[in-house]
């Protein structure tokens, strides 16, 4: 159960800045509460106030513009994973929200949450680096962005300030003709390794390249530049051919800590298998062919 | 200055089974305890209590929500629909028969949480591959069955499902 | 045994009696019952895993609004506050010293759960941490810190009276047997396989954690609505502890939530009472999954297996050291220990053997019965070692465990019961269905293991069957409904013996003012001990009924039968309600038959024979990612000799549980300790099977030969099948990669390491393609 607290539901984003200035940290910011509650539950938030986000409008909007794809903080997983937007845009998106948790949680818990937790066991971080994804705050002293890596600092560490709101997170998808993959492995109930490779082709005056970001094995979502200079260039048929190298790369490049889903010898082991296996189905989809690899307790998407 | 300022009181007005229900709770009640304690609505159960193994799951405008983690409040303006409701009358829904008929039910403990996602699955995907059975229920623990009665149930009513949503 | 009558309802797959209640949200279990004027109760519980308990202090607990009573283990002058099956060495609330971490050290009882909570955060407690033993071989080793430094008083079973502690150390009890030259005959062994291997700490995870609700009469005695397997054994303790006279305590049982040995003896049901004692009035307390990981588990084992074999394949001698850790409090433990150790050696013949084993304190949450009792532990070692002697042999393993199997009618040990059952049918259908003479594709594995196990003896089942006036029955038995099914087979039976409808079947659920003596639903036992003691109490009341109409009719009654509510003769029937008028000249009444079913002690090594044996195979298909140490159960057999399934589909279900149980303690369950600290006390981090685990291929079968000695031939079920799981899937593993699993779970890190040391590299690159 919970102890107890003040639900404030404020209609704007001004009074959510007011509350948050007269509460301090006594206030606590809530859209879904699929992680905040729980630390309510275990005693680890006491709260006296709870500032209840989902009621300032468009927060959970999910627009295009600008070829951009904004997805609303309050926006709950499940919508994105059903947003017709997301489909005709960034599919991948939707594929990766339709496995986060449970459809309980994704029917409650929301985008902005997610990240502003900043669980190093989390999908949503990892892909969202790979689409260049920028976070809006806004607070009463104005609003600015941060990209998702200098936003996640740590695990369950976020540059969000204390009067701050996150609002949006916008991601740009990946230029036409680009080919990804999404690989996310573990047998608890979080994942304990998240890999996105994007192939992107080449155009006027741009070679072809390779976005690659491993997630969950370590404090934070990583890029893995090494492994991106050492394929830029590459056709998706060499890429393939090369994956088992590619993945050597990455298990040397990865950051990871031990932890309860592993040591730090195996997930650096698995970060290059799942590297290696994210770039042959990718490889594979840009050639045109569905891999039909299956790996145990994975999921592709 | 704070004109949504909500004292730790909550007025909520919701339906629940298709039953306007008025209820003043304190504003950190969770759903679960509203519906058992103050509605007697005793067929969610509390479990694991963190959202991962469905014993609490309701209806919340169709959608399965974990009541053990939601707060009442959030509840005012909706329709819920508990187990009490799944029936009609008399009438059981087919997913209900068919957790019968193929002996999909032992301690019960799950059952309210599982018939509700799978109504919830049925109400969205009327004839699901067992895949996507699966992935839907991912969240809904059963320690006595091992799954494999309650997924023979649950096909078994996507391949005819009456006239119920 | 006899060729089969057509059986009208035993036999068939009828539905539930409590089916619709549960699907309807209808079911009460005992945290949806309510109480006039009840309170509510939480515990504050120890942080350390072995700590003193210098100071506490409650002023501050006892003045929040809305507590009823702030209560520690001092307050327990007025009864005597231990309990225990075995040895009464668990306090109410731990008294001067706390013993693992969470152990209950003081509780609240407030007007609800909340004010309890917020209470419980005023508690202060002054600890001074001592030194703690949290392994065996920490609490095996000499001069190691000891868990409990008096000796408690024993217990009250039968078989545990002769508890043998080793004092000064932290082995609360022995077992020994031998048989033949035990461990001399070795020498005469062509081929000696060795090896030790462990069994890890799980939990039941029932998905209703333990919860129990006390009220006191104005007379003094005492009734506890529980969620326990044994409310007889429940209402010993708590007479011995208030001191009340049996009769005054009265154990109701709802429908449980899931038991699996772990609501076995008494848990709650101590502290809510005296609770409810102290604060005069109705107390309730509702455990969460967190605290239901602190107060039973699984006895995690170490066995060191060593068999003797023959160059033809005769199994010679087998030699076990086992030791059992028992957590904090014995419980049941002894008997564990007793029940796993006595089919060391599985369901096969061994001339020679020496066999002991050791239960052993340690400072974590007490071990309790759990679905196998013992038996898992022992045979993940034995079937897995029977495999690596397979390999030494040059033998098929299916083979060699034929060989060497028990035949039916066969001694097993000296006063027991004989083997009753065709284990060859068994073995031989699981080695067909997983096709175990073909060769499995190149990226798949099979392995097959056996299981055998003594059901506990000796106990005691009563019933009462009840014909009432307009042919309608109810049935009293003290089985509790933990979700397998078992009302709804006494009503099968009790249906069959008096040819009604089963609809017309009332079987109330366990009440010891209504339902007479039950020892216990555990140990697979209901449907033979109640089920033949329900089948007495009607054959009882059949009887009446035929030597009333015998009278009426002035035939013999050889010449009568029961019939559709009747007793018939070839041309004539009378319906029971017309039987009745005649008995009673009225319209009223009823009959009442009685049913007994106590074997009594004997001379078998466990201090009572088996009703029956429980025997089991289980074979699996597995493939594994060589590169993550992911394993797959891909297809999984199970065949369990059963005697007569008396509802099928319920047998069937019980089994595909059971199977999917072991399939968590196999791959995935394993609760983590750290310096005494219990690290994953929740479903987050304890990772329990889900609808994806199912095997793509998951088959339980059932050999029936009508040979038990239950009702129609039957034994008992839903244990065995989960013990072969691990050792099939780790033969399965062992004969497609090369390597020999000792530890469990299976866990990807685990195989993925086991696997790198056989490729004998260390790589920080992904392997092969």
């Amino acid at each position: 159960m919970l102890r107890p607290f003040t639900l404030h539901q404020p209609s704007m984003l001004t009074e959510v800045a007011d509350l948050l200035a007269e509460h301090h940290d006594e206030a606590i910011l809530y859209a879904g509460g699929t992680e905040v509650l729980l630390l309510m539950k275990e005693g680890l938030l006491r709260p006296r106030h709870l500032i209840d986000v989902k009621r300032v409008p468009g927060l959970d909007t999910i627009t295009a513009t600008g070829g951009y794809l904004t997805i609303g903080a309050t926006a709950h997983h499940r919508a994105v994973e059903c947003s017709p937007l997301v489909h005709e845009r960034c599919p991948i998106v939707a594929g990766v929200a339709r496995h986060v948790a449970n459809v309980r949680v994704r029917n409650v818990g929301t985008v902005g949450g997610n990240l502003a937790f900043a669980d190093p066991h989390s999908d949503l971080a990892t892909l969202f680096l790979a689409l260049d994804g920028t976070l809006t705050l806004w607070s009463r002293r104005g609003e600015h962005e941060l990209s998702l890596t200098q936003f996640v600092r740590g695990e369950y560490e976020t540059a969000r300030e204390e009067d701050e709101v996150l609002t949006a997170v916008r991601l740009r998808p990946w230029p036409a003709g680009t080919v990804a993959a999404y690989l996310k492995f573990g047998v608890y109930e979080r994942p304990t390794l998240g890999v996105t490779a994007a192939i992107q082709p080449g155009a006027a005056g741009r070679p072809s390249a390779v976005c690659v970001t491993v997630g969950c094995v370590g404090p934070r979502p990583q890029r893995l530049f090494e492994v991106e200079r050492q394929a830029v260039g590459e056709s998706p048929a060499t890429l393939g051919a090369r994956s088992e190298e590619l993945g050597s790369v990455a298990a040397r490049e990865v950051e990871v800590v031990a932890d309860r889903h592993g040591s730090a010898e195996y997930k650096r082991e698995i970060t290059g298998v799942f590297v290696q296996r994210a770039l042959h189905v990718a490889t594979a989809r840009a050639q045109g062919q569905e891999t039909h690899a299956r790996y145990a307790y994975t999921v592709i998407v | 200055m704070h004109a949504t300022h909500i004292p730790s009181l909550s007025s909520v007005t919701v339906t629940v089974n298709g039953r306007p229900v008025e209820l003043e709770v304190p504003s950190h009640a969770l759903l679960l305890d509203v519906l058992r304690d103050r509605l007697g609505l005793k067929g969610a159960k509390r479990s694991c209590d963190i959202q991962v193994c469905g014993a609490c799951t309701v209806l919340v405008d169709g959608a399965p929500v974990s009541a053990c983690t939601y707060l009442a409040a959030e509840a005012d303006g909706r329709q819920i629909l508990t187990i009490e409701g799944l029936a009609d009358g008399d009438t059981l829904h087919p997913l209900q028969a068919a957790f019968i008929e193929h002996g999909a039910v032992q301690c019960g403990f799950c059952t309210s949480g599982m018939l509700l996602s799978a109504a919830a699955l049925l109400a969205e995907d009327p004839a699901p591959t067992r895949e996507r059975i699966v992935h839907y229920l991912r969240g809904n623990l059963c320690r006595c069955t091992g799954y494999q009665k309650i997924l023979e149930a649950i096909a078994a009513c996507a391949d005819h499902r009456g006239d119920r949503a | 045994m006899s060729p089969v009558a057509p059986l009208r309802v035993v036999g068939h797959s009828v539905r539930r009696l409590d089916a619709l209640d549960k699907v309807t949200g209808r079911a009460r279990y005992v945290t949806d019952l309510e109480r006039p004027n009840m309170l509510h109760a939480k515990l504050l519980r120890s942080p350390y895993p072995h700590a003193r308990i210098v100071h506490v202090e409650v002023t501050r607990a006892r003045a929040q609004a809305g507590v009823h009573a702030v209560v520690t283990g001092t307050d327990f002058g007025w009864c005597d506050p231990y309990f225990g099956p075995a040895f009464r060495d668990r306090p109410i609330l731990a008294i001067d010293v706390a013993r693992y971490e969470g152990e209950p050290v003081a509780a609240v009882v407030a007007a609800d759960e909340e004010a309890a909570a917020e209470a419980l955060e005023l508690i202060e407690i002054e600890y001074e941490e001592v030194p703690a033993v949290t392994t065996l071989e920490e609490a095996l080793a000499p001069g190691a810190a000891l868990v409990h430094t008096s000796e408690p008083l024993a217990g009250y079973f039968a078989d545990l009276s002769t508890l043998k502690p080793k004092p000064g150390t932290n082995i609360c009890h022995q077992f020994h047997l031998e048989r033949g030259a035990g461990a001399a005959a070795f020498a005469e062994a062509d081929v000696v396989v060795d090896d030790v291997y462990r069994f890890p700490r799980v939990q039941h995870y029932s998905m209703e954690p333990h919860a129990a609700l006390a009220a006191w009469d104005e007379d003094g005695g005492l009734t506890v609505w529980a969620s326990t397997q044994n409310p007889y054994s429940v209402r010993v303790e708590l007479a011995k502890m208030f001191r009340l006279p049996l009769s005054r305590i009265r154990i109701i049982v709802p429908p449980l939530g899931g038991g699996f040995g772990g609501k076995t003896y008494a848990k709650l049901e101590p502290i809510v009472g005296a609770l409810a004692r102290i604060a005069g009035r109705p107390v309730r307390l509702a455990l969460s999954v967190e605290e239901a990981f602190r107060t039973v588990r699984r006895c995690d084992a170490r066995a060191h297996v060593r068999l003797g074999f023959k160059h033809d394949g005769t199994l010679w001698a087998a030699e076990c050291h086992a030791d059992f850790d028992v957590g904090a409090y014995a419980d049941i433990g002894p008997r564990i220990i007793q029940k796993g150790t006595y089919t060391a050696t599985g369901p096969y013949r061994v001339p020679h053997i020496v066999l002991h084993a050791h239960a052993v304190y340690t400072n974590t949450t007490p071990g309790g019965a759990f679905r196998g009792f013992g038996v898992p532990q022992l045979a993940w070692a034995l079937e897995s070692l029977i495999d690596e002697a397979a390999r030494s042999l040059g033998h098929d393993p299916v083979d060699l465990r034929r060989q060497n199997l028990l035949a039916h009618g066969e001694e097993f040990a000296p006063g027991d019961t004989p083997i009753d059952g065709k284990f060859e049918e068994s073995l031989n259908r699981a080695a067909e269905a997983i096709r175990w003479s073909q060769q499995p594709a190149a990226d798949r594995g099979r392995g097959l293991a056996m299981m055998m196990k003594a059901s506990i003896g000796p106990t005691v089942s009563e019933a009462i069957v009840r014909l009432h006036a307009d042919a309608s029955v109810t049935v009293l038995a003290g089985t509790v409904e933990m979700g397998q099914g078992a009302r709804t087979v006494m009503a099968q039976i009790a249906a069959e013996v008096l040819a009604v409808p089963v609809e017309s079947v009332m079987v109330p659920t366990p009440d010891t003012a209504i339902t007479p003596y039950d020892q216990t639903t555990s140990s697979s036992r209901s449907t033979t001990m109640m089920g033949r003691a329900v089948q007495e109490a009607a054959t009882d009341v059949r009887d009446q009924l035929l030597h009333i109409a015998s009278q009426r009719l002035g035939v013999a009654v050889g010449a009568l039968r029961v019939e559709d509510a009747g007793v018939a003769t070839a041309d004539h029937r009378l319906p029971y309600p017309e039987l009745l008028q005649e008995r009673f000249g009225m319209g009223g009444g009823e009959l009442i038959g009685r049913g007994v079913v106590a074997p009594g002690r004997s001379a078998a090594p466990l201090g009572g024979s088996t009703p029956f044996w429980e025997m089991a195979v289980g074979a699996a298909e597995v493939s594994v990612d060589e590169e993550t140490g992911a394993v797959v159960v891909e297809s999984y057999i199970s065949v369990a000799d059963v005697g007569r399934c008396i509802n099928p589909q319920q047998c069937e279900a019980q089994d595909e549980g059971a199977v999917m149980q072991g399939l968590g303690h196999t791959l995935l369950e394993e609760m983590v300790y750290e310096g005494g600290q219990l690290l994953n006390a929740n479903l987050l981090d304890y990772r329990v099977p889900r609808a994806e685990d199912v095997p793509g291929h998951l088959h339980c079968q059932f050999v029936e030969n009508g040979d038990g000695a239950g009702p129609f031939g039957a034994k008992g079920a839903g244990e065995g099948s989960l013990v072969p799981v691990s050792p099939a899937v780790g033969n399965a593993l062992t004969r497609l990669t090369g390597v020999r699993f000792r530890e469990l779970p299976l866990t990807p890190e685990r195989v993925w390491r086991a696997l790198r040391q056989r490729r004998g590299e260390k790589r920080l690159t992904p392997p092969h393609a």
